[in-house]
Order: structure tokens, then sequence, then C-alpha cells
């Protein structure tokens, strides 16, 4: 039994190195395109109570220097007439869209009835355009099949904490090769921010999808009506990537339970009318949070072991090393070779440790995420965190610190007994079994540490916010 | 979907993949490689240094009881000519622990400094050179011997494809090993068992002259086929540097003509053979004793001039008085047969290598015998 779930947990990393690796083998990067002249475009970002001015002040400023000719439109529920002066000030068409269900997405759908521009980009308020942002998408537009154009996405914050950087670090395969390996299998997708759709797409599905994965809906509503869609691995805007171990927590929740929601509903209802090509990418999507099924597995082997002696495998961790090391080393090179699409290389080139920390940390998330696909439990709609949220420590650490004080007294425990307790003629011959399963349960705790330092992080605001820096006349031409 | 649905496509998917991870597992089988044998040798010094920790938290342990025995475990040349008789014994929980041993030591009250393990040929792990178990005599204080067996059936064609197939291996298999056919696993265990470095033990293919049992026996290979694999392998040790390796040579002397398979003063350390009594179990034995089993082949096994080894000593309970079987062999061992410098109790609970049913070899429930051998030890160095 223990078995046959440790296989299952086996399977599903190396599978996630095969549909990784099947994904990279189609990364591609789509011609440059010459902009066309007089193509009419707009720029919807949306505002809603309690998000920070100052932000705007810079996200609306960056907006009008956008030098392709365009509509920036502020779609507000703030209530907050501060607003509305902020968006007349900078050139903005001001749209108050008060009591719209469907949240973020639901204002869009509204807003695309008030306004009438063939092409719209979907900006997050934290993202700050660079001035050639539409040189680089309008040209893909020439072709009438492409739905919608996505950008690459990265983020000005990332070395303001050890969350951020993680956060960050975690998303730069996917925006380098892992989209360039979607795009190749004709299934990039939209994400939440900097996506530029046709208007004729959307009406062709009904509007901007809704939901916690409102962005991955929309994309695979859009594919399986037969749009195609163009990912451009270039930086050509910077946002903001959650700070403290909280937001990002429940950035993570959200999607989590978005992806699922969308593997459950549009992935079963569309596949027939996906290529075979575009349901691998969508399974690969679908299937990444699984890490917080089989991660708990994991963890739980070798305490199961050291505390009842139970053994999922009758095979010593020597033999275990020697059939995990050829697929560790295959996952580990094709993860540095991959590397070489980064968007940025100079900057996000590495090991990605904080990411992957913060990555093991946050099965418990994952999991959470996935209970709640399978009994169709909702969530709340929550706008990730804009400005770093005060978290207590305890609250944020409580998983890390079991799982430290575990592994402490298992410790104490092995010591005391294999000082005391266990036979001289047994030590030698069990030793390698022990300390096997002492090092396989120290790799986890390590990687808590990491988690405990962004807890620790995230119980101090920071005295200043991640957009006072930025100077947006200085901004863009990173490309 | 509503969550009905969902649970449904869950548990299905789970259904499948289990049934899927079953299938494939009846179907695969592990081996060994370069990286496993690293990695072995970390864990045999993880457990060396752990034992040493121990030591020196709790103080020194059986190996220091053992001091005596130091000169035989550390320096090869004294081990070819013991001047005590070193008692010994096979437990049938290695070698997965050495426990039964030391119990076995404390309910007879005269230390073991033998360990024997069994080790068969072939591919799988556990037929790879043992170096834990080895390290682990070796930590307790004892020396190694080592039963290795030439089950040339266990090598996988697939992985060998120069070897005969299955069928076809065992025929002449010894001349095959001679020709180096095997040398492929023949180096491997020579190298390792050089950079193990400390004397031990190697009794191999024993009962050779036995056309019954094994099947390296008389009935798939000649005598000089047999000498000539001994030869080669021996040889195969020394030009590996493996001169800590002694060779123990253990013909079953029930069998005529056991003398003709000696492979040569210069291949031989020790001359060995099982003392078993199996009582009126089966058709072809009765109830024997030492002096019958072994007295009348020990002047024969004497004159090769080597120190000679019961390797197999033991007797099972049906059909005579167990205790007096055992103090009668024990108690005047020593001036009976001199040039026995070797006798290593068989406690095995389950054997089944001869009868049909399972047999138990062991005496450790019996408290009988346990105080006769214990009261016919009184000569047993310490």
């Amino acid at each position: 039994m223990l078995y046959v779930v440790l296989s299952l947990a086996f399977w599903y990393a190396v599978s996630r190195i095969v549909l990784g690796w099947v994904n990279y083998a189609a990364v591609a990067r789509p011609p440059v395109r010459p902009v066309p002249n007089g193509v009419e475009v707009a720029i919807f970002t949306t505002s809603a109570r309690g998000e920070p001015r100052a932000m705007f002040e810079r996200t609306l400023a960056a907006c009008g220097r956008v030098r392709y000719r365009h509509t920036t439109y502020l779609l507000d529920d703030t209530r907050d007439p501060r607003f509305r002066e902020l968006a007349e000030r900078h050139g903005v068409v001001w749209l108050e869209l008060l009591d719209v269900p469907g949240a973020k997405a639901g204002k869009i759908n509204r807003a695309l009835a008030l306004t009438d521009e063939p092409f719209i980009l979907v900006l997050d308020p934290d993202h700050i355009p660079f001035p050639e942002f539409f040189d680089h998408v309008l040209g893909h537009f020439e072709d009438e099949r492409v739905g919608f154009v996505q950008v690459s996405q990265a983020y000005y914050n990332q070395r303001r904490s050890f969350t951020a950087a993680g956060a960050a670090e975690q998303t730069y395969a996917f925006y380098g090769p892992g989209q360039m390996g979607l795009y190749g299998h004709g299934a990039c997708v939209a994400i939440g921010a900097n996506c530029t759709f046709r208007r004729s797409a959307l009406a062709s599905i009904g509007g901007h999808g809704i939901g916690l994965a409102e962005d991955l809906v929309t994309a695979i509503r859009l594919h399986a009506e037969g749009w195609r869609s163009v990912y451009v691995p270039t930086i050509v805007s910077r946002g903001l990537v959650p700070e403290d171990l909280g937001s990002f927590y429940r950035q993570q929740l959200k999607w989590a339970r978005g992806v699922y929601e969308v593997a459950f509903t549009e992935l079963a209802r569309l596949t027939r009318r996906l290529t075979w090509r575009q349901r691998l990418s969508y399974l690969t999507i679908g299937t990444y949070y699984l890490f917080g099924v089989t991660t708990p597995f994991f963890l739980a082997i070798p305490y199961l072991f050291l505390w009842t002696g139970v053994q999922p495998a009758t095979m010593s961790f020597a033999e275990f090393l020697a059939v995990a090391a050829p697929v560790a080393v295959v996952g580990a090179s094709i993860y540095l070779v991959m590397q070489r699409w980064l968007c940025d290389p100079r900057g996000e080139r590495g090991l990605h440790w904080r990411g992957m920390m913060l990555k093991i940390a946050c099965w418990p998330v994952f999991l959470v995420g996935t209970v709640l696909a399978v009994f169709h439990a909702e969530i709340p709609y929550i706008p990730t965190a804009k400005e770093a949220v005060r978290g207590r420590f305890l609250r944020l650490a409580w998983p890390q610190l079991v799982l430290i004080g575990l592994y402490l007294v298992t410790i104490t425990r092995v010591f005391v007994m294999r000082t005391r307790g266990t036979s001289e003629a047994s030590l030698e011959l069990s030793a390698e079994a022990v300390w096997g399963m002492i090092a396989f349960a120290t790799l986890p705790v390590i990687a808590a540490f990491g988690a405990l330092y962004a807890a620790w992080q995230a119980r101090r605001l920071p005295a200043t916010a991640p957009w006072d820096d930025i100077d947006v006349d200085a901004i863009g031409g990173d490309a | 979907m509503t969550r009905r649905q969902r649970v449904a496509v869950v548990l299905v998917f789970v259904t499948c993949a289990a049934a899927a991870v079953a299938g494939l597992s009846a179907l695969g089988s592990a081996s060994a490689g370069p990286l496993s044998a690293a990695l072995g040798w970390v864990g045999a010094m993880t457990g060396s240094i752990e034992h040493r920790v121990r030591e020196r938290v709790e103080g020194p342990g059986r190996r220091a009881r053992l001091e005596w025995v130091a000169p035989y475990r550390d320096d090869a040349a004294r081990l070819r000519k013991p001047e005590v008789v070193l008692l010994g014994a096979y437990d049938g929980d290695i070698p997965r622990t050495l426990d039964g041993v030391v119990a076995l030591e404390q309910r007879i009250d005269a230390p073991l400094p033998i360990i024997q393990a069994y080790a068969a040929w072939g591919d799988r792990t556990d037929q790879q050179f043992p170096l834990q178990l080895l390290t682990a005599i070796n930590g307790l204080g004892s020396i190694p011997l080592l039963t290795w067996e030439p089950w040339l059936i266990d090598f996988e064609s697939g992985r060998h494809p120069h070897l005969p197939l299955r069928d076809a291996r065992d025929q002449h298999g010894l001349a095959a090993v001679s020709r180096g056919a095997y040398d492929f696993y023949i180096d491997a265990w020579a190298a390792a068992a050089a950079r193990f470095g400390k004397p031990m033990l190697i009794r191999f293919g024993h009962e050779m002259n036995d056309a019954y049992r094994y099947p390296w026996g008389p009935q798939n290979n000649t005598k000089e086929e047999y000498i000539s694999a001994w030869r080669h392998i021996v040889t195969r040790f020394r030009q590996a540097g493996a001169r800590n390796v002694l060779w123990v040579w253990s013909p079953h002397v029930a069998y005529e003509y056991w003398d003709l398979y000696y492979p040569g003063d210069a291949f031989v350390d020790w001359v060995a053979t099982g003392v078993l009594n199996f009582g009126p179990i089966a058709q072809w034995s009765k109830w024997w004793t030492v002096a019958e089993i072994f007295g009348t082949k020990y002047e024969r096994l004497a004159s090769f001039g080597k120190p000679v080894m019961i390797a197999e000593f033991g007797s099972l309970a049906v059909g005579g008085d167990r205790a007096a079987w055992y103090r009668d062999a024990l108690a005047t061992l020593p001036e009976r047969y001199p040039a026995v410098r070797a006798l290593v109790f068989f406690q095995a609970r389950d054997d089944q290598t001869v009868t049909y049913q399972k047999v138990d070899w062991s005496f450790a429930g019996d408290s009988l015998v346990s105080a006769a051998v214990r009261e016919s030890l009184g000569w047993a160095p310490r």
C-alpha cells in the first residue's frame, strides 16, 4: 500500500520532468513583426478600494508614455473622487463601474461594452509598461487568426525581501522557456497582466472569463474556439511580486485553486476542441499543484521509518540513491540548459534556491488548493496584495516550526536509541538505513528554514513602498 | 463538474495509477552498478564511524572484549596458522543483524570470533561484495567467513550476452569460470576485497563433490574443472592485490574421492567440512555421532597440513539426545582432533537446502543443549 503510494509520488515527480522536457522541446520565439499604423488600441487597468494611489501615479504616467497611439481607461470602483482626479490628470479615461459582479474580469467585460477599440491590453495596475510596449505586440495581430498576444512578466521589487526573490525565481522558468514551449505547442496562455486581446476574439467566447483563474479560463476558451496565441518573450513592463510570505501564500492558494478549476471544468468540457499538443500543455499546467499532494508522502517516509521501522520498499538507501541519481541529474541538467531561454538571462540565471525553498514550504497551501478543488469548495477572490502585508510570525511559520520540532525530537530520539537502545551487533548493519533516512529528512528542514526566514521578515513592514524608487521617465529599453 | 463527479474522476485516476504501479513492479528486477558500490562504501563508513562514536560515549564494546582475537583479525599470516581453536557461528538473521551471534555467545558463555555469512553469485544487489556486513563483523571484533556459492544462473542473460543461456549455463559452468567468462564479477569482488583490506575467509564452491545438491557439483563439472576454476579465482584475487583473503576448501566428506578435488597447497589456506547430524528425518540419514561423521575422515583432512575447520556444525533435535551429541562432540575436541582450528556453529532456523521441509538447526530455545554446550567449552580461548 505504502509502496504504491510512494511509487505514484515518484512517478509524478518523474512525469513532471518528462512533461517539462516535452514542453521545452517545442521552445519557439515568434518572428519580429513590424508595427502597423493606425491601429486603435486601448489599455484597461483597474482600481479597487484600498489600492495605493501612489502606485497608480506611476502606472498611469507610464501608460501615457507608451509610444503607440492608444487610449488608457481606468476601470474604477473605489468611490474615491481622488482616483477620478488622478486619472484625468494623466489624460486617462475614467470609467466608474460600480457593483459589477466578477471582480476584475467583470469590470473588463463591462468596459468592453462601453468602448470600441479592436485591441485591448489588460494591464494590472502594479505593472509599469515601457514606452516600446506595443511595438513588440501589435504586429502579431496582422495575422487574423491571432486572438491574443502575451508578453513576458518581470518585476521591479524582487530584491526587497526573501519572499519576493523566491517568488520571482519561481516564475523565471515559466516566463522564459515555459511559455515559449507552450507557444511552440500552440498553447501559450494568458496571464493576468500584460495580455493584449483582439476584441472579436473575446466576443466569440462571450467576454473575458471570470473566476480565480480568469486568465487561464480565457486562454483555454480562446484556444478551443480556434484562436491562435503568441508569446513574446520580451520584457516590456515590470510589476510587483508578493513581498511578504502571507501574500505569497494567498497568491499561491488562489492560483492552485484556480488552475484546478480550469482543469476540472474548462479542460474537461473543451478538451475535444483542442489539439493534442494543447491538451498536453494544459495537462502540464493543470497538474503542477499536485506537488502539494505528493510532498507530504515524501516528508513522512523518513519519520515513519525512524519511529516505526516501516519502509515503503525493501531497498537500501544506497540503492535508492543509485536509482534516483540519474533522474535527478537529468532533471537538473534540463533545468540548467533551458536557462538559456530566460527572458533576462543576466538577472535571472542561477540555482533559484530561494524559489525551491518556498516551493517545498508551500506544499500545505497547494494541498489545501487541491482538496478545495476536488470538493468543489469556493475561496473568495483575493487580489494579489500590492503592498507588503504585515504577518504574525507564528501564523505564517507554524507548519515549518512543527516540521523542525518533529525533526529535532526525532534526531534526539535516534541519538539516544543508538547509543543506549540499539544492540551493538545491529548498529553498523542498520546505520545506512537510519542515517540515509535522516539525510532524507534533513533536506526539507533546510528548506523550512528559508520559509522561516521569510516569515520572520514579514513581521516588519518595509519602510518604503516598492514604487517609491521607480522613475517613470527612465524605465524601459530592457529589450 | 459537480462535487460527486470530481471525486469520482479522482478515484478512477488513483485506481488506474495504483494498478499500473502494481503491474510494472511485478516485471522489474533490481541490479547493481558502480554508483551503488560507491554509495555502499559510504554506508559502511557511516556505520563504522557511528560505532566508534558510540564506543566513545558508552565505553568499549565487544571488540575490546575480543582483544585476544586481534592478531588473527588483523594479520592474515597469523590467521593461516592459528595457535588456538577459533569458535564461530552462522545465524539465520545474518545479514540483517549480528544479534543472534552475540546472544548465542552469552548462552554458551564462550566468545565466537568467526562469523559466517553466505553469498551467492549473481546480478542482484545482495549478491555483490557485502562490504557493510564485513565491516560490521570486523567492527564487532570478529573475523568474517564468507561461503561463496557460484550460482551461475543468477546472472541475467540480457545483461551478459556473452554468457550461454541459463538452461545451458551450469553444464561445465566451472570451465567457463576458468576461461574468464565470469571475470567481470570475480574481479569486482577481488577489487572490493582488496579495498576492504582486513583478513577474511572465503569458502568457495563448498560441497563440490556432492552430485545431488549444488549446480557446481560433479553432475555438471569434472574434478579438473573445479580445481582449475578455483585456481583461476584465487589467481584473480591475488592479481588484484587481495592478499587479505584466505581460501577455505570445503568438500562433503561423506562422498568418496572428495580428496581428489583438492586445488593444491599453493591455493588453499584452510581445509574444511560440514558436520551436520540430520538424525532420522530422511531415508538417507540416521543419528550419526561426530566420530562417525567426522572422526573417520579426520586423518585425511589433517594430512593436507592446513588448519582444519568444521564450517557447519550442528544437530537436529529429532532421533536422539541432542545435548549428549554436543557434549560428546565438544568436551574433548581439542585432544581428539588437534588439527581442528575452527568450529562454526550452524544456527539456521529454517534451512531448506537439503530437505523438503524446513528444519531448525538452532538450539536457542533448548536450555538443556545450551547448558551442555556451555559446560563442554571450558577449553575455549577467551
